[in-house]
């Protein structure tokens, strides 16, 4: 299959690099709505608003501001910004390798795949074995779309995927969530054991599906078949009059003001 | 609204409210726009053609209120051929290019009466095609003390062995145009070049010239605004219409004309209106052709 690929580079530990794509994992679910207008369905476009002028501001009179204290900003250029992003970099360069199994999923941020590119076929499938028979995962620094990830690189069914990982300052400590310690019957444990140990199963994600989504899809497939469909006013393609002559057309509308006059 | 369709070159448009009138107090609607730049087309479609355009647009006349629309309309037919600009946030904006008849006359619809444009094309936005001085008189002043700072610029530009064309600006001013080889050439180096003579200009004619924006510095003196050599100023197109009481044009003239009027006392008769533009274009062909195909090379300071 031919996908995209949001990146392009080499993967490299040690002596070895390897030239591959970085292509997305998941392809979001969620069924996404166009604003339309309800008089005559235009798509409706986002402006910028000055609530104070009661006017819209041009993209070249936008700038951005940090507010350090209700109303109170401090001013960022594009130059500013610029100057503390990482340099744009084409390897994802791994300084260690390390076991899955003591990353919390709270670090978890968002799945890729890497896809060997041409000529890195064989040593891509040679460091997906190794990783995989040795059960342990690459973590290296990344810099993607300006900004610089923490990434997991883990080894499955002969195929690598990259997760981005949350810094540690981005995690919100759990103490203030967690109860009270007190003491428990060990006979309220045991009970509350079995009861888990009694539905037990494999992980079968298959068996789950977003039911709000398939019920919208039905209804969406239904409203297709019963209505006709709304349409946006063509922007240049109108019904109207024959087409005519401009050099004419252009003729008969002077004339009609001279008369006028 | 009153529309009326037309088709040309096999693409169908839509063209609304040809009676509107755009400058009320000559009595020149929508209708003469078009027919001016449908007549103007043979003419200013090299100067607009692979440019990143910037519409200004007058909606409702040169009486009432205007804006500048640099983003190519998302309204716009497919046929409208755009570019991809990198502006200075880094962000890339899409722009109209005017490459031929339909297109323009599709932006006049829009009352685009004045139709801007960049020093360098879309395909290279950084490397300037020309440089430019564009002379721009004070209160006190008027386009014959422009005439007499043009007459000085190009002969101080002539022994440095450039040669330099001149137009109207519709308004009061003057441009005058150094066409380049393109060939490396940067805004930075333009703007080098045109700030020195404009410096240069002051020192030795300090009654009649300053480099310097303050309006205040200005009244009886012409102004030479050499930062106009910038990836991100336009100019307004030689040939486009200029939005004030009566449809002038920025018209290019032949430095003997400049010569001559500069000395008649008369400022009115360097203003060049719509017809006479046409009918001197027609007759004399384009004047500023060689601005588009003459290569020349920037000097060392």
């Amino acid at each position: 299959m031919a996908v995209q690929g949001i990146w392009s580079g080499t993967i490299s530990f040690s002596l070895v690099a390897i030239p591959v794509r970085l292509v997305k994992a998941i392809e979001p679910g969620r069924i996404s709505f166009r604003l339309l207008h309800s008089k005559d369905y235009s798509p409706l476009a986002r402006r910028m608003f000055c609530p104070e002028e009661e006017t819209m501001v041009p993209p070249d009179e936008i700038i951005r501001g940090y507010e350090i204290v209700p109303d109170k900003y401090i001013l960022m250029t594009d130059e500013e910004l610029e100057s503390v992003s990482p340099e744009r970099s084409r390897t994802i360069e791994i300084v260690e390798f390390i076991d899955m199994k003591e990353v919390d999923p709270v670090y978890y941020d968002h799945p890729y795949y890497l896809v060997p590119s041409k000529g890195g076929e064989k040593a891509y499938r040679l460091l997906a074995e190794a990783m995989h028979r040795i059960n342990k995962a690459g973590l290296a620094k990344f810099v993607l779309a300006e900004r610089e990830y923490l990434v997991a690189i883990t080894s499955r069914d002969g195929a690598l995927a990259v997760t981005t990982l949350h810094y540690s300052d981005e995690i919100l400590s759990d103490e203030d969530f967690s109860p009270k310690k007190g003491k428990i019957a060990a006979e309220e444990q045991s009970r509350m054991k079995k009861s888990i140990e009694q539905m037990i199963e494999d992980f079968e994600p298959k068996k789950y599906a977003d039911e709000r989504r398939k019920k919208l899809m039905h209804l969406l497939a239904a409203k297709a078949k019963e209505k006709p469909l709304v349409e946006a006013p063509a922007v240049e393609e109108e019904e109207g009059e024959a087409p005519g002559d401009l050099v004419a057309a252009l003729e008969e509308s002077m004339r009609k003001v001279k008369e006028k006059r | 609204m009153s529309r009326t369709f037309v088709e040309m070159a096999g693409r169908r448009l839509s063209l609304s409210n040809l009676e509107k009138d755009l400058y009320p107090s000559y009595g020149f609607t929508k209708a003469h726009v078009l027919e001016y730049y449908r007549r103007a087309a043979p003419f200013i479609l090299p100067h607009l053609k692979g440019r990143a355009l910037t519409f200004k647009r007058y909606p409702e006349g040169v009486e009432k209120d205007f804006f500048f629309e640099k983003r190519c309309p998302s309204h716009r037919p497919a046929w409208v051929k755009t570019a991809e600009i990198p502006q200075d946030n880094g962000e890339r904006m899409t722009f109209c290019l005017i490459n031929d008849l339909e297109t323009l006359m599709w932006a006049e619809n829009l009352a685009s009466l004045e139709l801007h444009v960049p020093l360098a094309r879309a395909d290279s936005p950084e490397t300037p095609d020309s440089m430019v001085f564009d002379l721009d008189p004070g209160e006190q002043a008027d386009i014959l003390e422009c005439a007499r700072v043009a007459l000085i610029l190009r002969d101080l530009l002539s022994r440095v062995g450039l040669a330099s064309y001149v137009k109207t600006s519709g308004k009061k001013g003057l441009h005058v145009y150094v066409p380049l080889d393109r060939k490396g050439t940067t805004f930075e180096d333009t703007k080098t070049f045109s700030k020195a003579v404009a410096g240069i200009m002051q020192k030795h004619y300090p009654d009649l010239v300053t480099a310097k924006m303050a309006k205040k510095e200005r009244n009886a003196k012409v102004f030479i605004n050499w930062s106009q050599n910038d990836a991100s100023k336009t100019m307004v197109c030689v040939y486009s219409l200029r939005a004030r009481e009566k449809p002038m044009v920025s018209f290019p003239l032949e430095w003997r004309e400049l010569e001559n009027q500069s000395t008649s006392g008369d400022p009115e008769r360097l203003q060049v209106t719509h017809s006479e533009a046409l009918s001197r274009a027609e007759k004399k062909g384009d004047l500023f052709r060689e601005v588009l195909v003459k290569e020349q090379k920037l000097p060392h300071l």
